[in-house]
Parts: C-alpha cells; structure tokens; sequence
C-alpha cells in the first residue's frame, strides 16, 4: 500500500522532531526554551514543518494587500445532546465550548452553532441545548442538522430558533444559513412513528438512508427554499463576498454516510456568479476541506465525537488528521473560529481540544495546496 | 517424481482444452452477471471455478500450473471423501446461519443499551470502521496489555458506553464480533483490511 | 559446474560461517562486559530489563555505586550543610516523603512533592514534569536550586568537593581523574539505579501466589483495571510492571493553586499565536501558578498545560501525602478526588469524568494499592 503524501511528511517530521530532541539532554530549561524558540524559527523560514504551537501564523500574512483579519466568527457544532440524566458527557464537552468562546480575547463577532444540536430531536435536548448555548457572551446565529429535524420535522426547533433557512450582512459580507437536511418521504408509505422516524435518519451507515438536499425533498419545503435562495441571491453584488452555512458538506463526499448533498451542484451553480464563496458545513466531525470552481469548502468538528474519514471520496486537499484516542472524550473533538479578511476570503482554525489546532487558509485552497500549507497532524494515531 | 510431473502436464493441457467450457452449466451459488471462467479435469466431473479470471481469458502458464494443481487436489480430495461431498442444501444452511448471525451482531452493533449514556457502537464506528479486526492481537494502548477484539469491544462497552462488560462466551459479543470481521472483509476497499495483520497500529 | 568453482564457494562459506561466530561471540562479551555489578532484581521486575536500562555511558562498578552512595547522603553537597539528597527522597518514607512539599535550606518550601527514587531509572523521564530526560540530569539540578540545596552554581558545588579529600580520592580511584559535576551526577545514578523495589505481595499474586492478596484487593485490581479506570496511566504490564505509562496529564491538581484558570488560558493563548517568547514566560513566572503549568513548561505545547508525569504506585502506601502538590493526604482522598472526575479546568484531559464508585469499591481499590508495598534497600550506614 503506497503511503499518502501526508504520511510520509509526517513521518519525516516525527523523525526530525525526535532527533531535535534527542540533542536536548545536555541543557537546562532556560536552555531549552531558547533553542526551541530558535529552532521554530528556522523551520518556519525553511518552510518546512514547524511544531503547531511555535507557529508564527500571522507573520507569514500581510503579504498582499487585503489579507489582514477583517473579522472573526466562532463556531459550535454537532453537540448531539441527550438529556442530561442520561448522558452527561456531551453535555460537558458543548459546556467546555461554551467556555472556549467565551474566552476568545479578542472575541469573535457572533458565533454560528452548525447544526445537530440535539441527538433524537427531543423537546428537552433541543431546550437542554438551547440553555448551553445562551451563556455565550456573543450573538449566536442558529443552523438546523437531521438530528434536530426528523422527529417533528422541525415543529419545536421552529419554535425555539426561528426560521430554518435566513441570511444576514455583516460587515459587508452576505451569509447564508440553509437547512440543507432534506430528504424524501420514507415514513408515510412504511407507516413510521416519529421516534421511528428519527432512528432511522440518526444511523449514519443506514444502508436505507436517504440523500440529503437544499432544493428538493418530502412536501415543498425544499422547493421553497430554493427559490428563496435564488431571490436572496439575486439581490447581492458580485463582490460582495459570501458565506454559506450548511449542515451537510455543499459537495459530494461519501452517500452511504450522507457525507453528501444530493443537488449540491445546483446550489453549487447559483453561487458560481460571486467572486468569493465559502462553504461552512457540519455533519461530518472532522477536519475535511475542498475546493469547487469559484467555492472554498471547510468543514466543522463535532464537540461529541469524531467521525472517522469515509473509505472513499475524500477531497484531495484535506489533511487527515490522525485516529483519535477514544479514551479521551476531548481527543479529534473540538470547535473553531473563522477569520474573515479583507479581500472577502475565510480562513478556518480547527481548535482540537486534545490536539494541536490547525489552521487553514484560503490561500492553501485556492492555490491547490502548493501555498500555505498547514502544519501536518504531529499527534498519534489511536 | 517423474510420475506426478506427467500427471501434471496432463492436467495443464486439459486445463487449456477446457478454457471455453460453458458456465451456466455450473450450478453453484455466486454473481450470474461477470461470467467465470470454469476448467473441468478429464473426469468429466472435477471442476475449478475461477474468480479472478474472466471466462474468454487465456491463463498464463504459471497461473494454468496453478490451476493443475488445485484440479488435482480436489480431485484426490473427492476420491476420498465421497460420501461427504457438500450439496447446495448444505451451503444454504451455511450461509443463512451466518448471516443470520452477522445480523444479529449488526443489531448489537447498534443499539444503545449495551451502554448507559444512548451511546452505541456505530456512533464512532460507521460500517464498523476503524475496528481494523485484522490487527489483533495487539497490544492496546487504552488496556496496556494485549489484546484481541472482544477486549476491545468491552473496553468500549465499558469506557466510551459507559455499560457493564458482556462475558467472553456472551452470545452478543459473539455476534458483535461475527459482524464487525464481515463488516470490514466486505466493505473496505482497502487491501490491508483483508490481510491478517495482527499486532499492527 | 566445474567441481573446483564448488570447492571454493564451500570454502567461502566455510569462513563466513567461522567469521560469523567470532562476531556474535564478541558481542556478548562486550555486553556482559558492561555491568560488573551485581545487583539484586526483586521478583516483579523481568530479569533483562535493569540491564537494559543501564546507560552504556556510565557503567555501574562497585566503586561507584559506593561513592554515589555517600554523595546521596551527604548534606555537605548543600549551601549550609543542611540538605542531602537523601532529606527529601528518604529511605525511611521508600526514598519520597511525608511532608506536602519538600523543604530545602532554611526551610524554604518548594511547590512539590517529592516523588520516590525507587525504580526511577526505569521512568522515561524526571521530575514532575519530566525536564530531566536521565537520572543524571536529574541530580544535577536541586543541588543548585536555590530553594532546595541552595548551593550557587555546579562550579561552586565541585569546588566545594574537592575540598574533600577523601572525594578526591574517591572519584580518582573511579573515574581516573578529577571531580567534576557531571561525574558527581554519574555517580548518584549509579546509586539510584540500585535502588529497586518489588517483590510485594502483588508481584507474588502475578507470579502465581493466589493467596498472596486478599479477597478485597483482588476485587480492587479488577476495579483497577476496569471501572474506576486507573489502568490506563498506571500502566502495569510484564514489561512495564512500574504502574506509570511515563506520560502527562492534567487531571486538575493545578486548579489547588488560586489564579490557575486564567493563568492557563493566558498561556494556552499565548501558545496558540505562537507568542511565548523568553519574555512572554518570564512575565507568565511571576505569577504564583507558574510551576502549576507543568509539563506545558518543558514541550510549550497548550495541551501540556497542567500536566503531569503519572507516578509509580508501587510503596504507595509508605508515600503519603499525594498528588504533584502533595494536596491529598490518604489514599482513600486520592481515590475520592478521582471519583468525583477531578478538578474541572480549561484543560481537564478527556480522560477524566466521574466513576460512581461505591464505598466498598473504594475500600476495595485501597486494599489493592496496599498490596503494592514492597521491599527495597533500607540498611545503609548513614540512615540511622
């Protein structure tokens, strides 16, 4: 089995990490600390593989004009909460991002919770949810997940969140939030319970799972939205820059796990005409990004768990990061902040919790992974 | 020595006598759709279905000699034991009893109430993946000792599922791990999850 | 083939095989060369492994574990006469001791805990937070840590030895020359790599003795291993027997110390922007929680915040109080602190959360921990 290059990179920063150390035994901490300073520096220049943490990330910027940080959001995710009775341990990991955000110095503009706030859809995870949520110190903006949705189809997030699907400018950027979990009616004919209902949308390797979708899907809902979406759009200048908030990926990755949005293209296609485009969706609790002609992809952690990266399908650019130790609730989990610059692109930092956090530029996307390259995952594979 | 040599030669040129021999003559269990190639020995009745190779393929010559040599064994094998030749009523039991069991394991594999907190398997291992069954035993970093599948499985009952271990002999645990080998032989397409590779990481 | 072509290929291999021999004969006199001591490995601890842990720079004689010996116990290696290593790693408490944190000259208190020399040479690293990667860096650095021996720097300590002439004489006699720090260092490892411990009633239960340990402590091992989750830092194999994975985690002890949270968000933020320069940490040392950092000290890796090294269990019963900061005082406290999942803080590992022991279990898992106690040398001329 021929390894990926990112293994082979890691490899080769492992060994050099190793050696570095190694030559460590002869000083005393001061000592240590000055060499290790003095040695980040030199790998940065190289432009090798520095160690995350001695990164100098927002010395390398600036280099042309616009790439300052016009903004910052903060994202939650896919928190998956049961009652607290009886699981605590999501609990404790959405209250720890709660924590995380709330420290951000300086703090982010608003926060995006990127949908699957509840595990079963239940009135009292979504209101368990909803309480967590509301110690955050920033204005939180609201995304629905499948999760949330198919026991009422969305009757109690309405009533607790709003609208599904909305947009909003901030600082001369236009954002969207969708509800891109759309699927066929699969319980009307087979007679399904609505906990039924929702068992069968909450098992990812559903080998009877329906594909998810913006436009289309049971009733009108899908076919309503599209039509906004196109009519909010149509309102908006080219350059305008845009942020897509989608629970699923805007792409497709794997369909057996609905890593996968069914007329993606289609929405795909209404945002071709704008010059900068981002896509930030949850589902798929990892670290995962892609490119599409004009429209830059991240993808959200999960707070709950990790997924692990599908057999097949994944996009090129990502960087995988290693198996996650399951011991450790924290481990492949976390949340994040997105910055937005001044020419209209995004970056994403993906703040793993028991990891180094990683960061991912625009500029490393957008120049098909020759640029910017983010730091390989140093951290073992479990 | 000269003698099994001849015999040898012998089947290899039946082998390639036989390479156009009609396949829907074969009663067997397997995929109507990709035609196999079938080589029957001089008995009339000795056959080899071959799955890696197409039915209009010309074999290579160490491939024909491979071919001989499982035409004879079966052979011999028949000569021996005839009164225990395996009929497709035997094969159906088989394979309902497994996947009977495999399903059995998929239903465990998915269901909550091995743990305590709504947790089950297929929450951090969709399709069974990342159980890699082919690695142990191994050494298990969480458990500091080796292990094989099952402690694993009751590691994650126990830790991640916050449940009470099932016995060794429990039948679930059997068939947890009945499902999670099929799982990984039959969906992943990567080569190493079908080769026996304990003690990897 | 010519008959004489297969003479010479026999003759080839013939002096290949002879060659190959002397090779590996050499081999095993140069590693059998190595350790001319003789030391007694107690039931517990796999016969190969101290050999192999013995550094091939510098070999254990008789000589020097006698001299290093004399250097552990001798308070003249401090600034007043006061401290030797043997104050706070003290034989009578299995080479740790019973005070929270350790006193060094005029009484000065450090911020932790001593942990036991028994069986350190097989730990990955020392300290706490691991900044000594050999038990010969680490003798080298509380004799000059100001609030422990106190003495100014390494040349005022070899200075002040060679004012000795019976050291002089010594470490002539083995090292061939003169003092210098780094032998002083070589020898008190030699010492401590003597310094094992096992054969209790635990290792007599592995080797096969059921009656070794009670009912209660093998309903407490179980525990160990399965619910109350201990086994996964205290590692314990028959190729790591010592109960430590040599590992750093950050369970909350940290959180003891008042201003800790903030703290530990400043340096995590710090880190992250890739800010923690010289300056940056000499700013964060003023604050009273500095050492608290643990482990993030060493790596300056956010995730290192508040960690530390998972200590052995063997004699712990002898080695109260507990904890990094000595901050629980019994066993059964210790066990309680991890019942309850720790304490929370912005870097709590993912590895704690609440067990739901009952008050048998914990009893059950005290009675283990005290089958842990084992033997180790006591008789030593200085310790009266």
């Amino acid at each position: 089995m021929p390894k990926m290059p990112s293994e082979r990179k890691e490899e080769q920063y492992l060994k050099e990490r190793e050696e570095f150390f190694k030559k460590l035994p002869k000083l005393n901490r001061r000592q240590f600390l000055k060499v290790a300073m003095a040695s980040a520096a030199v790998v940065l220049a190289k432009n090798s593989f520095p160690p995350h943490s001695f990164q100098l990330v927002e010395a390398v910027e600036a280099k042309q004009g616009g790439t300052e940080v016009k903004f910052r959001f903060a994202y939650i995710s896919d928190t998956h909460l049961y009652e607290r009775k009886l699981n605590e341990r999501f609990v404790r990991a959405a209250l720890k991002a709660v924590q995380d955000v709330n420290a951000l110095d300086p703090q982010p503009d608003f926060v995006l919770f990127g949908g699957d706030l509840a595990q079963l859809g239940q009135a009292e995870e979504l209101k368990l949810g909803k309480e967590i949520l509301s110690e955050l110190k920033p204005k939180v903006y609201m995304m629905v997940g499948e999760h949330d949705w198919y026991l009422d189809l969305g009757e109690k997030w309405i009533e607790l969140f709003g609208k599904p699907y909305y947009s909003f400018d901030h600082k001369g950027v236009h954002f969207i939030v969708l509800n891109s979990v759309l699927v066929d009616d699969y319980w009307t004919d087979t007679k399904m319970s609505p906990m039924d209902r929702m068992k069968f949308m909450a098992q990812l390797d559903n080998p009877n799972g329906r594909p998810f979708t913006v436009g289309k899907g049971y009733g009108d809902v899908g076919k309503k939205q599209f039509e906004w979406l196109k009519q909010d759009l149509a309102k908006v200048s080219r350059d305008t820059p845009i942020v897509v908030f989608s629970h699923s990926p805007l792409y497709k990755y794997y369909k057996p796990w609905n890593f996968w949005t069914d007329d993606a293209e289609e929405v795909q296609a209404l945002l071709r005409p704008f010059r900068n485009v981002t896509v930030i969706h949850g589902h798929t609790h990892q670290p995962v990004f892609h490119r599409i002609g004009n429209i830059n992809f991240y993808g959200m952690l999960s707070t709950a768990w990790p997924w692990p990266y599908a057999p097949t399908g994944l996009p090129k650019l990502t960087i995988k990061m290693n198996r996650a130790d399951p011991f450790d609730q924290f481990d492949g989990t976390g949340d994040g902040t997105v910055e937005v610059l001044a020419n209209g692109k995004a970056n994403k930092v993906y703040n793993l919790w028991s990891r180094e956090p990683m960061k991912v530029t625009a500029r490393y996307l957008e120049s098909g992974g020759r640029e910017e390259v983010p730091p390989l995952p140093v951290d073992p594979s479990f | 020595m000269k003698r099994t040599f001849i015999f040898l030669a012998v089947f290899l040129i039946v082998a390639f006598f036989n390479s156009a021999n009609d396949l829907s003559a074969i009663e067997n269990e397997g995929d109507k759709k990709t035609e196999k190639k079938v080589i029957t020995a001089c008995d009339g009745e000795t056959q080899v279905v071959l799955n890696d190779v197409a039915k209009d393929e010309v074999m290579s010559r160490e491939k024909a000699q491979e071919v001989a040599a499982m035409l004879m064994a079966t052979y011999q094998q028949q000569k021996k034991y005839q009164s225990t030749k395996f009929t497709r009523r035997d094969s159906l039991i088989w394979d309902r009893e497994l996947k009977a069991m495999i399903e059995e394991g998929y239903k465990w594999f998915h269901d909550p109430s091995l743990g305590t907190n709504g947790i089950s398997c297929d929450m951090c291992h969709p399709d069974a993946t990342d159980t890699h069954p082919e690695t142990y035993p191994k050494f298990q970093i969480q458990l500091k000792k080796i292990a094989l599948l099952r402690d694993m499985i009751n590691w994650c009952i126990e830790n991640p599922m916050e449940g009470k271990p099932l016995k060794e002999d429990d039948p679930r645990m059997k068939a947890i791990e009945a499902y999670i080998i099929w799982a990984r032989a039959k969906q992943d397409p990567r080569p190493e999850g079908k080769t026996l590779n304990p003690g990897r990481r | 083939m010519s008959s004489s072509k297969h003479f010479y290929a026999v003759i080839l291999f013939f002096i290949a095989f002879v060659l190959s021999f002397t090779f590996i004969n050499e081999k095993q006199a140069s590693s059998s060369a190595k350790v001319t001591y003789q030391v007694k490995i107690p039931l517990g601890i796999p016969k190969d492994l101290w050999e192999l842990f013995i550094p091939p720079d510098n070999p254990i004689t008789p000589e020097k574990v006698e001299l290093g010996r004399k250097l552990y116990f001798d308070k003249r290696l401090s600034v007043d006469n006061t401290v030797s290593c043997a104050t706070c790693h003290d034989p009578k408490f299995a080479f740790a001791e019973n005070k929270k944190v350790s006193e060094g000259v005029g009484g000065k208190k450090g911020a932790r805990n001593a942990p036991t020399v028994l069986n350190a040479m097989f730990f990955e690293q020392q300290f706490w937070d691991g900044r000594a990667p050999t038990l010969e860096e680490q003798a080298k650095q509380p004799i000059i840590n100001p609030i422990e021996m106190g003495m100014p720097d390494h040349d005022a300590v070899v200075k002040k030895l060679k004012g000795i002439p019976e050291y002089v004489e010594a470490f002539k006699k083995v090292f061939g020359g003169d003092i210098t720090i780094d032998r002083v260092a070589q020898a008190i490892a030699a010492f401590e790599r003597t310094l094992l411990t096992g054969n209790s009633p635990f290792d007599r239960f592995i080797a096969g003795d059921q009656n070794a340990i009670s009912e209660s402590a093998k309903r407490g091992w179980q525990l160990f291993q399965g619910k109350a989750r201990c086994i996964t830092c205290h590692e314990f194999n028959r190729s790591n027997p010592f109960f430590t994975d040599n590992k750093y985690h950050n369970i909350g002890v940290a959180m003891n110390r008042e201003g800790f949270a903030d703290l530990a968000r400043k340096a995590e933020m710090l880190a992250k922007q890739g800010q923690l320069d010289k300056r940056k940490l000499d700013e964060l040392a003023l604050d009273p929680a500095y050492s608290e950092l643990g482990r993030f000290l060493v790596t300056l890796n956010p995730k290192d915040i508040g960690a530390f090294k998972t200590p052995t269990l063997r004699n712990v019963e002898l080695t109260a109080p507990y904890m990094h900061d000595g901050s629980e005082a019994t066993l059964l406290d210790v066990i309680e602190f991890y019942n309850r999942g720790g304490n929370d803080n912005p870097n709590l590992s993912g590895e704690m959360r609440p067990l739901n022991l009952t008050d048998q279990e914990k009893q059950d898992l005290v009675e283990f921990l005290k089958t842990l106690t084992g033997e180790f040398p006591k008789d030593f001329p200085e310790n009266k």
